[in-house]
């Protein structure tokens, strides 16, 4: 059969094939009048179109002949295969189920991640609170000030420099910073693991030495009053994306009997999962720190009883829900 | 794959058998799309920034979580979007798919995108670009993690004209790949000047029994065989 004769013969199917898959492509508004769109029938024209591309490329028949039937069977492909993961639907799954099985799921991790950043805090605040002098081989002096001033009992805002904006400023500032840093703590767990570590024990350490250092003074329970409530979600959320960031670093090094890359894309497909989660736990606790730990007027035993039930409830999240849903 | 062929196209193979042909794009072309988004995000940023801070405080916390956006998800947003790219990759012709063909996943866009910071380090996107170059297909760490591809649009073959041409009978016999190159010269035809139209119409002058002559005369006639391939007869 001549490439003319051939496209005289099927030029009709592809027409009707192209037309059905602009529309649902949107790349062409549907006018009224047209058929209404047709799973079956596009399934079906693009069986036969894959068998005419087929032929065509057996036939070595023109470029533009082929180029026409690659690009229909392309677009009919996407048109039939594509995922949709967007939506209320999925985002209801992802916080009733997938989220909360993900991190059980890697609970190995996550203990590591737990240990890497609190064994360092612990150590930290300890020796700062004794030796108070060892504040500054973390920070320096300036800062120290800082903090004490932040933490005073005298402070209108409490865990803010006098000069901070306000709430409102502070969120959309906690929610740049902790939120990144989250990003990072996972990403760079690519490097084998090494980047997550070290955000890790960064970040303990940091907290450690304030606290200790804080405590020295006698601003705990400022401090503690502060940082307890927003803590449940972020301190979780950092060791969840550290224990992410780990798992995504382990599958590299470890691949068990995938290849490397699919050992990486397993692990990716149910780290983002965890990262997902990670971003919301942080925006909760973005918002907790701006409008609720900082206000001085709240007494420190009704922050304390807050704290109590929100580790309760995070914790309760992660270690029951969606053991039994379908 | 054989090491041998410069060629980098990716095939993708469908339920039905079909492989659609992907073709990856290079560090220099995802460079100059990466600048270009570099420079749009600048540009919203500032505008953005101009815009919130008059408004004062809860302006400026907007500003942060907008800024955030902008650095973390400006790429995710329109990578979902239908063309599968960003503004920086739409102008210079590329896109984001997965490894078999089908379009980007919201969750292999965020992956490849939080990926961006190990892609970044040690310093200056050093991850990324020594595996976009060591690898055939293109890919960076936050790629290979995603098992996405950033590839060249397909471009359309010229549709083959030849009005007015008179079909002439091959002089020998033509095996399917000849005529195809053929067909394929004719459809370049357009495209060329007529100088080198001849030039190369008397390479093939062989197909319309004119071997080692050249000239317009000649390249008509080699034409003439390209529609009697296409299944005009006279």
């Amino acid at each position: 059969m001549t490439p003319l004769k051939f496209e005289a013969l099927y030029q009709n199917e592809w027409q009707e094939l192209e037309e059905r898959l602009d529309v649902a492509l949107k790349r062409k508004v549907a006018d009224k009048t047209a058929q209404p769109l047709r799973g079956e029938r596009i399934a079906a024209l693009y069986r036969r179109a894959c068998e005419h591309l087929a032929l065509a490329r057996a036939r070595a028949y023109p470029a533009y002949l082929v180029d026409r039937l690659d690009r229909m069977t392309a677009d009919a492909h996407q048109v039939i295969y594509q995922q949709r993961e967007l939506g209320g639907a999925a985002l209801r799954r992802l916080v009733a189920r997938d989220f909360p099985r993900a991190v059980r799921a890697s609970s190995g991790y996550v203990w590591l991640a737990t240990a890497l950043l609190a064994v360092p805090a612990l150590v930290l605040g300890v020796l700062v609170y004794f030796r108070p002098g060892l504040i500054l081989s973390v920070v320096d002096a300036a800062a120290a000030a800082q903090f004490e001033q932040m933490y005073s009992m005298s402070a209108e805002s409490i865990g803010r420099t006098r000069d901070a904006g306000s709430d409102w400023t502070m969120f959309g500032f906690y929610i740049r910073n902790n939120v990144g840093i989250a990003f990072q703590c996972f990403a760079s767990g690519l490097a084998a693991g090494l980047g997550s570590i070290f955000y890790l024990v960064y970040n303990g350490a940091l907290f450690g030495a304030i606290a200790g250092y804080l405590t020295e003074r006698g601003l705990g329970s400022t401090f503690y009053s502060f940082v307890v409530t927003h803590g449940a979600f972020e301190l979780t959320a950092i060791a969840l994306s550290g224990a992410a960031g780990l798992k995504l670093g382990h599958s590299l090094l470890a691949p068990g009997r995938r290849t490397r890359r699919q050992s990486l894309v397993h692990a990716a497909r149910e780290c983002v999962v965890i990262v997902y989660g990670v971003a919301a736990m942080l925006i909760v606790a973005a918002a907790v720190e701006a409008f609720w730990s900082s206000a001085a007027w709240v007494p420190s035993a009704v922050k304390f009883a807050v704290a109590g039930i929100c580790w309760l409830v995070v914790f309760a999240y992660l270690a029951l829900q969606g053991r039994h849903a379908g | 794959m054989a090491r041998d062929v410069l060629d980098t196209v990716v095939a993708a193979e469908t339920p039905e058998g079909i492989l659609l042909e992907l073709r990856p794009a290079g560090l220099s072309v995802r460079f100059c799309a990466f600048l270009l988004d570099w420079l749009i995000r600048l540009v919203i940023a500032y505008a953005a920034a101009i815009a919130t801070v008059l408004t004062g405080a809860f302006g400026v916390g907007f500003w942060l979580v907008f800024y955030f956006l902008l650095e973390w998800f400006y790429p995710v947003a329109f990578e979902l979007g239908r063309s599968g790219a960003t503004p920086g990759k739409s102008i210079v012709g590329i896109k984001v798919v997965m490894d078999n063909g089908l379009p980007v996943t919201p969750a292999a866009s965020f992956t490849r995108n939080l990926l961006r910071f190990a892609d970044f380090l040690p310093f200056m996107f050093g991850a990324a670009i020594v595996s976009m170059l060591l690898r055939r297909d293109g890919k960076r760490l936050g790629d290979l993690a995603a098992a996405t591809l950033v590839v060249h649009r397909p471009q359309r073959a010229p549709k083959v004209k030849l009005e007015g041409v008179a079909p002439v009978t091959p002089a020998v016999a033509l095996a399917a790949e000849d005529q195809a190159a053929i067909v394929a010269l004719a459809a370049r035809a357009p495209t060329l000047t007529a100088e080198r139209l001849n030039e190369l119409a008397a390479l093939a002058s062989a197909v319309s029994g004119d071997a080692g002559k050249a000239g317009p005369n000649v390249t008509r006639r080699v034409l003439g065989v390209a529609q009697w391939a296409m299944g005009r007869r006279a």
